[in-house]
């Protein structure tokens, strides 16, 4: 009863070359969760405001809600499943659960991932640019506090790292 | 005292440490109700009500059915023809599965599509005909109680025996409290003041929209759902549809009260049964504010005091909009008659209320009741009559905050208070006593407010235990705590594996904890009102304390050793003498698992020092202060929280990492709703704040960026001396925000949010 037209598209996430048919109007949110089964990228607002579904385009932290699956065509793409390397938690990660950058864990995946986008961009950043960055994402448990210190110890500890 | 506790351990409770489930929540494997994938499972989509109130004449389904892909549709019909209980509710059963007769607000379910993929459901949505007959709606508690208005409801189903509606009326609760002889009192004040005080409803907004899975198999339901009261929920399907239940609750990502009472599962079920296949319900977030909000309030308070600031009356009248259904929200007004006059000693009190059916979407608990809303009301007044009699906040407060010993106007006695330490603590965060800093244009005005609370806990009116936690020494020498707490994100699996490993003296690796599955833990009323650590600490204590002793009984005669001479130990139980036992060979030869089930006994009554009997308002009673200090910009009307301070007597945190960030987090939820979230619905009863675009919320560029204080006085009875504290956060912020306003600029605000607009008009008639 749908129009039967996909579109084919390809692309890398997590590191694994994808092949799929996917109608015109398919999310990114949608590949990712429904044909991919990675449910670690979450959905709240479907409107490009709370960032829960944010993973990395390209290592650029998009809103996957807003992006249609063709726009990641050809593109790399990281959830958060993508992120521990070989079963060890990345930096931001550690930094995440020594800090009590969250509580119920909902909009974690989004965070950490656009903490990535932004110490990739920025490895240094200062206070108000984190504020300014990590102010895209929602989080309605902690009252942020705890989510800064974990950016501010994540930045700590990439930058000794290198 | 068991010999277990008399070895040297370092005690769990009390130590700062990562949820258990921490690391699943950073790599994004931690599952969500709306994660879950059932085998053969199809998709629901809502048909809603576009009116706000009307009679439904006829639903026409057919062309929706016919479409290819198209399961079922589930209208009053169905229901009707499956022969099963079709209105449900927790505290009023008055809510319809699908609409009957009626609709009574705009989004109200009218029926239910069921499709083998999502976008087919959503596409047969269009294909329902439904005529209506509009009726003239309700849409605020004012028009809602005129002479002649509507009626939501013809009648009155109330299950809870404490609530008292008014017939012939859209009352639905109707209650008072009385302390003292507040005329007599008024009469003995110096000076007296009334204010009216006001909040629009918002919603919750948890991230993790509401959701369910519901499957029928061998005559038995499996709900899986993101319900904060799962066992109310699985006796509710038990009865709507005379089979055996299951109700599964995994993770849940925040919840706040919007998930509180069970609104979808019922009718996620019937869909199931009809379908007959399982079937899952995903909201959006535009119909998660169609679901459940926080109400309207309105208070009008009436306060008496002495020339020194001493309080010698009080009279509080409030009104709380239930919206169409009262689910719960008539007994959460109820609840909340208790702490409306605030954490005073108050000679005499009068405190009255009205829930009141209107044409709004149902109401829920939303951290912490219209206790938020009392809180805004008595302190902000407060800062008026400090003003008025020349007396700094902060003291006119000290003379008059309970201490341990007085007694409530509920008749209780006040037991591990300490308010006046939180306020000091919270007071300190902002340097209170000194002057702001300069800000940096003229137009800008900066001020300082404080505010206090009193909070209560779900209590029952007859002794009993509402919850039970049970613990298994397993096979594998593992202990396995069974508890009906749910995990929404509070961390609720740690404080219990900690409170049951200083309770056991094994260490934490020993310790596996398994929640909220009506199938494999004890019942438990709910997880609502700041009660787990408390009730389920004390359940799973006594569990421990029961396992324990039957742990070294059977070891007792293992080893041939008197049980005074054991201990629970890391890896077994150890003997004085150094014989020792592993726990899996202890259970092997003892013939299998040993289990012992605790219990958390509160409620009945109270014998107070002069001999009369008073029934138990509140099991325990939760003190918090926070301090705001705001800039106000006189030129746009803009308020910014500049700095926050916040403190609460916990009783003893069990987890203070945890506990310090649900307290942080409360307060910086609630910013939203005193700064600038509303819900707002136009006169046709359409709401016009429906999705995140037009409903900003707090953000990190937008919250102040501070760490709360801890305060630990042993609550008597409690786990290890802890009380609950999930709510309290929000509770003591609009009234600091607001009275940080009028500090700033003399101008005192009855209402949130403090809009921009609004701030500028009020500024306006200053001048």
């Amino acid at each position: 009863m749908r129009p039967a037209k996909t579109m084919k598209i390809e692309l890398k996430v997590n590191g694994k070359r994808e092949r799929r048919e996917v109608p015109p109007s398919r999310t990114l949110l949608e590949l990712v969760r429904e044909d991919l089964g990675l449910t670690g990228t979450k959905a709240y607002c479907h409107s490009g405001i709370c960032g829960a579904c944010t993973v990395l385009l390209d290592g650029a932290a998009v809103s996957s809600c807003s992006l249609l699956a063709a726009q990641a065509d050809g593109a790399e793409v990281t959830t958060i499943e993508g992120l521990a390397a070989d079963g060890a938690l990345h930096p931001i990660q550690q930094a995440f659960i020594d800090h009590f950058g969250f509580q119920c864990g909902y909009c974690t995946p989004g965070m950490v991932l656009l903490t990535k986008a932004l110490l990739d961009e920025v490895p240094e950043p200062t206070r108000e640019d984190i504020v300014r960055y990590m102010g895209g994402n929602i989080c309605r448990c902690t009252g942020y506090a705890g989510i800064l210190a974990s950016v501010e110890a994540a930045a700590k500890a990439l930058s000794t790292k290198d | 005292m068991c010999a277990a506790q008399s070895r040297k351990r370092d005690p769990i409770v009390g130590t700062s440490m990562p949820t258990l489930e921490a690391a699943d929540k950073v790599t994004g494997a931690t599952l969500y109700v709306g994660d879950l994938v059932v085998p053969g499972m199809a998709h629901a989509k809502v048909l809603r009500s576009p009116l706000p109130h009307a009679r439904v004449v006829s639903i026409d389904a057919a062309e929706a059915r016919a479409l290819p892909g198209v399961v079922c549709v589930l209208t009053r019909d169905e229901v009707a023809a499956a022969g099963i209980e079709p209105v449900y509710g927790f505290v009023y059963r008055d809510a319809p599965l699908v609409a009957l007769d009626k609709v009574r607000y705009q989004g109200d379910i009218v029926a239910v599509v069921v499709a083998d993929d999502l976008a087919t459901a959503e596409a047969a949505l269009e294909l329902i005909e439904v005529d209506y007959d509009e009726l003239e709606p309700v849409m605020d508690v004012d028009a809602a109680l005129a002479d002649g208005a509507p009626l939501v409801h013809d009648t009155f189903s109330p299950i809870a025996p404490e609530l008292r509606p008014v017939e012939g009326t859209n009352v639905c609760h109707r209650a008072s409290i009385a302390w003292g002889d507040v005329e007599a009192g008024f009469r003995e004040a110096d000076r007296i003041y009334e204010d009216t005080f006001s909040a629009p409803p918002v919603q919750h907004c948890a991230l993790d929209l509401h959701a369910c899975v519901a499957a029928i198999e061998d005559g038995a339901i499996t709900v899986w759902t993101n319900c904060q009261s799962p066992f109310p929920l699985q006796r509710e399907l038990q009865r709507i549809f005379k089979m055996d239940a299951r109700v599964i609750v995994p993770y849940v990502g925040g919840g706040f009260g919007s998930k509180s009472r069970d609104r979808l599962e019922c009718v996620v079920t019937a869909a199931a049964q009809l379908a007959g296949r399982p079937v899952r319900l995903v909201l959006t977030q535009e119909e998660t504010f169609l679901t459940f909000i926080r109400p309207a309030y309105r208070g009008t308070i009436k306060t008496g005091v002495k020339d020194d600031g001493t309080i010698v009356a009080r009279h509080v009248r409030f009104t709380v909009d239930v919206g169409a259904y009262a689910i719960s929200g008539a007994r959460s007004a109820n609840n909340t008659l208790k702490v409306a006059t605030g954490p005073y000693r108050i000679p005499n009190a009068l405190v009255e209320c009205d829930a009141v059916y209107t044409n709004k979407p149902p109401s829920a608990p939303y951290r912490g009741l219209p206790t938020t809303q009392h809180t805004m009301a008595y302190e902000t007044q407060l800062d008026r009559i400090a003003r008025d009699l020349g007396i700094d906040p902060v003291e006119l407060r000290m003379r008059n905050l309970v201490v341990d010993g007085d007694v409530h106007i509920t008749g209780d006695l006040l037991r591990s208070t300490h308010a006046k330490e939180c306020l000091e603590a919270a007071a300190a965060g902002i340097d209170w006593g000194k002057p702001s800093e300069r800000p940096d244009k003229p137009a800008k005005l900066r001020g300082k407010g404080v505010s206090c609370t009193i909070k209560y806990t779900l209590t029952p009116p007859t002794r009993l235990s509402e919850n039970g936690a049970e613990i298994e020494l397993r096979e594998d020498g593992l202990f396995e705590v069974r508890i009906g707490t749910v995990n929404i994100g509070q961390g609720s699996d740690t404080t219990m594996a900690q409170i049951a490993a200083d309770g056991l003296g094994v260490g934490l690796d020993r310790i596996r904890v398994v929640h909220s599955d009506t199938a494999l833990v004890p019942v438990d009323s709910s997880t609502t009102a700041s009660r787990s650590t408390y009730h389920m600490g004390n359940a799973v204590l006594d569990a421990a304390a029961k396992l324990t002793a039957d742990v070294l009984a059977v070891a007792s005669q293992l080893l041939e050793r008197d049980a005074a001479s054991l201990a629970l130990g890391p890896d077994g139980v150890e003997a004085d003498d150094g014989e020792s036992i592993s726990y899996e060979e202890l259970v092997r030869r003892s013939g299998g698992p040993l289990t012992a089930l605790g219990e958390c006994v509160v409620g009945g009554t109270y014998t107070a020092p002069d001999g009369t009997e008073y029934p138990i308002a509140s099991t325990f009673w939760s003190f918090a202060s926070a301090a705001a200090e705001v800039e106000v910009d006189t030129d746009t009307g803009e308020v910014r929280v500049l700095r926050m301070g916040a403190a609460s007597n916990v009783g003893k945190a069990v987890n203070p990492d945890s506990v310090r960030t649900q307290l942080e987090g409360g307060v910086g939820m609630e910013l939203g709703p005193t700064l600038f979230e509303q819900l707002v619905w136009d006169e046709g009863g359409q709401l016009l704040t429906a999705a995140l675009m037009d409903y900003p919320l707090p953000t990190m560029e937008t919250s102040p960026l501070y760490r709360p204080e801890i305060i630990e006085h042993p609550l008597e009875g409690g786990p290890f001396g802890a009380k609950g504290m999930g709510e309290i956060g929000s509770v003591i912020t609009p009234a600091a925000v607001l009275n940080a306003v009028y500090d700033a600029t003399g101008v005192m605000f009855h209402e949130v949010p403090l809009l921009p607009h609004k701030v500028l008009a009020a500024l306006e008639g200053r001048k």
